[in-house]
C-alpha cells in the first residue's frame, strides 16, 4: 500500500467512524479491496509505439487541459486511453483507432512538414477542430448518446474525445481535484447555494 | 443415490430474499427451528460488500461496462440499471442459468445469485396498498377476488415497518395509506417549486417524497443513510433494509437459524398417506451432491419464477400438473408492473441551487386516474402512480459535445440543467395466458427443466400506456418544463422489466381457482405456504415488496398458531 492509498482508506475510514455512531467501519476485505486494487491505470499499457504514445498524450491534453486545476496529462488520461485501445475497444472501434493513431502519425506530417507533436498548439488545435468539423455528422454528437453505449463507428477523434473526457472525470485527480468529490456526506441538503464557478459533483444513481 | 442427513427443523424456507427473510425472522422468533436454503452464493452483511464506496478509478476500464464480459455471461442482467462491476457478485449469471422466453412474448427475468436474494437490489421504494386494490378484482371482474381486504393486512403492514424503517410523509391519502413512518427525507429546491406548480395548475394530482425502507435516523440498531448513493453495491451501516442488513440477522440472534447457500430445491417431497410435504431435495450448487432434509412446515419464498418453477417440478401421481395445484391455476396469471419508459423534463428553475449528499429516492405522484367516483370515461380500468427524480445534468450527460480546450473542460466540470424524470408505473391485469411453464426438453446444469415464460400486455395496458403518455405531458407541462421527451404513444415495455413479476400461485377463496388461500397456504397442502410474489391476486400499481412483507408475516403468525394447535 503506497501513500496515497493509504491516505484514501484513511479518509474514508475517519469520516465513517467520526459520524456513526452504531461502528462504521470498513470489513478487512473492503479494506484489502480499496487498498490493494490497483488504479485501473496503474498497469503499464504497451499498445502504441512511443512516438504514437506522444500524439495520443498531445491531444489528451488539448482536449483537457491543465488550467487552474489539473488536466488530462497529470490525471493519467493518455495512459487510460492506451489500455482502452488494447483491451476495450472492438475489433471495429480498434479499427478506426489504429487508423486514426496512423493518420496523425503519418498524414499530418507529410502535409505539415513537422510531426504533429512538433506543430504549435493553434497548428494542433486547428488540425483537431478540422477532424471534428469532419465527423459532426456522427451519431456520436446527438443528444441521446450518453453513458452506456459506446458509437462503434464513431470517427477517430470523437473516439479520443470520448476516451479523454471519460478517463478524466473518473480518475482519482479529475474526481477529487475538478469536482466536487465527498465520497460520505453523512447528510442530504436539496437545496444549497451554487456559485457560478462550482463544479458538479460526480453522479451517483439511485 | 440420495445422501439423506436426517436433520429435522420445524420449518424450511426456501429463498432468502425479502420474503425468506422475513419468514426467517418470523418463525425463529415464535420459536421454531428453522432451515433457509438459498441457492445462491454466501454473501455477508458488510464484509463481501466489496464495490461499497469503492470510487470509479479503481473499477476496471474506470466504469465502462466490461462488454465482452456482460454480452457472454450476463446479456439480460447487464441491461438493469442497478447492475455494475460494482456488484456483479449478487446478480445471476444468464449463461450458468438460462430461461426460456418466447421471443413473441418475451419476459425479461432479473435474478439475484446471492444470499439476501433481490432485497440487496432492489429499488427500496415502500408503499402500502389502498383499500381499493384488494377490491379492484372483484368490483371489475377480472381475475378472482382476494380472499382478504386492507384491514387484514394494516396490523402486518405496521408489524413489518415498525421493525424494515420506513422513511415517508404520512398524508391521510386514501389511495395512498400512509405507513409508520421514520421522518421523510429532505427534498431538493426543484421538487418544492414543482410541487407549487402542481397545486396551482394540476391540483387533482398529488405529491409526496419517495417512501422508501432506507433509514433517515438510527434504527433497531442499524444506521441511519449516510447518503453515498449507489446503495445496490450493498451497504455494511446497514442503512437500507434487506435481509442481510435486518431480518436475518434477527433471526440468528434467536439461535434457531441454519441458513445453507448454494442449496439448489429441487423438488419438494409429497407424502400421500400424510397429504403433508415431507422434505425437499437439494442439490449442492458447487459440488452437485444431493441431500433431502425434513421439517414440519414449509415456506416458499423462492421469487415468483423460482417458486413456481419448483412447484410445478414437484409434481406426483396426486399432482400430475404441479404440487398443489389441483386448481389448474399454477403458473398462471402471471402480472407485471408496467413500466414506462422515463419522460425526461428539464428545467431551468432553482439554477443557482445544488445539493449535498446523493439521496438514494425520489419522490411519487399516487394514483390518479379512475379513483371511486371519477374517469368513467376513461378507456382503460385501474391505474398508475409516477415516481419522479430529480437529476443536475454533469459532464455524463454533456461529453459528447463539440470543443476543445479550458472552455471545454470548463463547460464539462459544471452543473448543466435540472432533469426532473417520470417513470409511470401501472396495473397490470391478470390473465391466464401469461404463464410460467416447464420445458423438459431443456434442463439446467442441475438437471432441472428450464422454466418457459410468455408474456404479453392487454388491450387494457396498451390503453393505460396511451393514457400515462398524455397525462405525463400535462404533468410536465404543468410543472413547468422547458422541454421535455415523452414516453411515446406506443407501448414499448417488456414484461418482467419492472421486476415486479407476481401472480403464478394466486390467492382466493375459491380452491378450484387458486392455489393458496386467504392465509397464503396451499389449499392442497395444509403445511405448505407461498408468501413471496406469486401470491398476488392482482397487482395494483405501488412497489410490491412492502405488501410481500406484511403477508409473509401474517402467514407466519398463522402457521405457527396452526402448527402448535397440531392443526399442520
Amino acid at each position: 500500500m503506497n501513500r496515497r492509498e493509504l491516505l484514501q482508506c484513511a479518509a474514508i475510514l475517519v469520516s465513517g467512524v467520526s459520524v456513526s455512531r452504531l461502528g462504521f467501519s470498513l470489513s478487512d476485505e473492503q479494506w484489502t479491496y480499496l487498498a490493494n486494487a490497483p488504479d485501473y491505470i496503474a498497469r503499464t499499457p504497451a499498445y502504441l509505439s512511443p512516438s504514437q504514445r506522444e500524439i495520443i498524450a498531445v491531444i489528451a491534453d488539448i482536449i483537457i487541459p491543465e488550467t487552474d486545476t489539473p488536466g488530462a496529462i497529470a490525471a493519467g488520461v493518455p495512459r487510460y486511453i492506451e489500455l482502452m485501445a488494447a483491451d476495450w475497444l472492438n475489433d471495429q472501434e480498434r479499427g478506426i483507432f489504429d487508423a486514426g493513431v496512423a493518420y496523425m502519425e503519418t498524414a499530418i506530417p507529410e502535409e505539415y512538414g513537422l510531426p504533429f507533436v512538433q506543430l504549435n498548439p493553434p497548428q494542433q488545435l486547428q488540425i483537431l477542430e478540422a477532424m471534428e468539423a469532419q465527423a459532426s455528422d456522427s451519431s456520436w454528437y446527438e443528444l441521446g448518446n450518453v453513458q452506456r453505449d459506446f458509437v462503434s463507428d464513431a470517427p477517430f477523434i470523437c473516439q479520443m474525445k470520448e476516451l479523454t473526457i471519460w478517463g478524466f472525470f473518473t480518475s482519482e485527480v479529475g474526481v477529487t481535484q475538478v469536482l466536487q468529490y465527498d465520497p460520505m456526506p453523512m447528510h442530504f441538503d436539496g437545496d444549497t447555494p451554487l456559485g457560478p464557478d462550482d463544479s458538479s459533483s460526480p453522479e451517483f444513481l439511485i | 443415490m440420495i445422501a439423506a442427513q436426517h436433520i429435522d427443523f420445524d420449518a424450511i424456507v426456501i429463498g432468502s430474499g425479502i420474503t425468506g427473510g422475513w419468514a426467517a425472522k418470523e418463525l425463529t422468533e415464535k420459536g421454531l427451528r428453522v432451515l433457509v436454503l438459498d441457492r445462491g452464493k454466501n454473501i455477508r452483511h458488510g464484509t463481501d460488500y466489496l464495490g461499497e464506496h469503492a470510487p470509479d478509478w479503481k473499477a476496471p476500464f474506470q466504469d465502462k461496462p466490461d462488454r465482452e464480459l456482460f454480452a457472454r455471461e450476463y446479456p439480460l442482467q447487464s441491461k438493469n440499471y442497478a447492475f455494475s462491476e460494482f456488484n456483479r457478485q449478487f446478480w445471476n449469471n444468464d449463461r450458468d442459468n438460462p430461461y426460456i422466453s418466447n421471443p413473441e412474448k418475451p419476459f425479461e427475468w432479473f435474478r439475484a445469485d446471492a444470499v439476501g436474494g433481490r432485497s440487496l437490489l432492489w429499488g427500496r421504494q415502500s408503499y402500502r396498498w389502498s383499500e381499493q386494490d384488494f377490491k379492484s378484482n372483484s368490483d371489475d371482474g377480472n381475475g378472482i377476488p382476494w380472499p382478504i381486504g386492507y384491514t387484514d393486512l394494516a396490523p402486518w403492514y405496521s408489524h413489518v415497518e415498525k421493525f424494515a424503517g420506513i422513511s415517508g410523509q404520512a398524508e391521510g391519502w386514501p389511495e395512498l395509506p400512509d405507513s409508520e413512518f421514520l421522518p421523510p427525507m429532505n427534498s431538493f429546491a426543484l421538487e418544492r417549486t414543482i410541487k407549487q406548480r402542481l397545486a396551482k395548475k394540476a391540483p387533482d394530482l398529488r405529491m409526496t417524497i419517495g417512501r422508501s425502507a432506507v433509514l433517515t435516523r438510527d434504527h433497531n440498531g442499524r444506521s441511519a443513510c449516510h447518503y453515498c448513493g449507489p446503495c445496490h453495491r450493498g451497504c455494511s451501516t446497514g442503512s437500507y433494509f434487506s435481509s442481510q442488513s435486518a431480518t436475518l440477522p434477527a433471526a440468528r440472534a434467536t439461535g434457531n437459524l441454519t441458513l445453507k447457500s448454494d442449496a439448489v430445491v429441487e423438488r419438494l417431497i409429497y407424502d400421500e398417506q400424510s397429504g403433508k410435504i415431507t422434505a425437499v431435495q437439494v442439490i449442492d450448487a458447487n459440488s452437485g451432491e444431493r441431500h433431502s432434509y425434513s421439517a414440519r412446515l414449509f415456506f416458499l419464498c423462492a421469487s415468483t419464477v423460482a417458486t413456481t418453477q419448483l412447484l410445478l417440478n414437484s409434481g406426483s401421481d396426486k399432482f400430475p400438473n404441479g404440487l398443489a395445484n389441483h386448481s389448474g391455476a399454477l403458473g398462471q396469471h402471471l402480472m407485471d408492473h408496467l413500466e414506462s419508459t422515463p419522460v425526461v423534463g428539464i428545467f431551468l428553475d432553482d439554477m443557482d441551487r445544488y445539493y449535498f449528499g446523493n439521496r438514494p429516492n425520489g419522490s411519487y405522484i399516487p394514483r390518479f386516474r379512475n379513483l371511486p367516483g371519477q374517469d368513467a370515461d376513461s378507456e382503460f380500468l385501474r391505474g398508475y402512480g409516477f415516481q419522479a427524480n430529480v437529476l443536475r445534468a454533469n459532464w455524463k450527460m454533456a461529453y459528447n459535445q463539440k470543443g476543445f480546450g479550458a472552455d471545454l473542460k470548463d463547460a464539462l466540470r459544471k452543473p448543466g440543467f435540472w432533469i426532473w424524470a417520470l417513470t409511470g408505473f401501472g396495473e397490470c391485469l391478470p390473465r391466464p395466458s401469461n404463464r410460467i411453464a416447464l420445458d423438459h426438453s431443456k434442463l439446467d446444469r442441475f438437471g432441472i427443466p428450464q422454466v418457459s415464460i410468455e408474456f404479453d400486455w392487454s388491450d387494457n395496458e396498451q390503453a393505460m400506456w396511451k393514457d400515462m403518455n398524455q397525462q405525463s405531458a400535462r404533468i410536465m407541462k404543468a410543472a413547468g418544463a422547458v422541454f421535455y421527451q415523452g414516453m411515446g404513444d406506443t407501448n414499448t415495455a417488456i414484461g418482467g422489466g419492472a421486476i415486479h413479476e407476481m401472480g403464478t400461485a394466486r390467492m382466493g377463496n375459491d380452491p378450484a381457482q387458486s392455489v393458496l388461500n386467504a392465509h397464503n397456504q396451499a389449499h392442497d397442502v395444509a403445511n405448505l405456504f407461498v408468501t413471496d410474489g406469486s401470491c398476488m391476486t392482482s397487482s395494483s400499481c405501488v412497489n410490491p415488496s412492502l405488501t410481500y412483507m406484511a403477508l409473509t408475516a401474517r402467514a407466519c403468525d398463522y402457521a405457527s398458531k396452526q402448527l402448535a394447535a397440531g392443526a399442520i
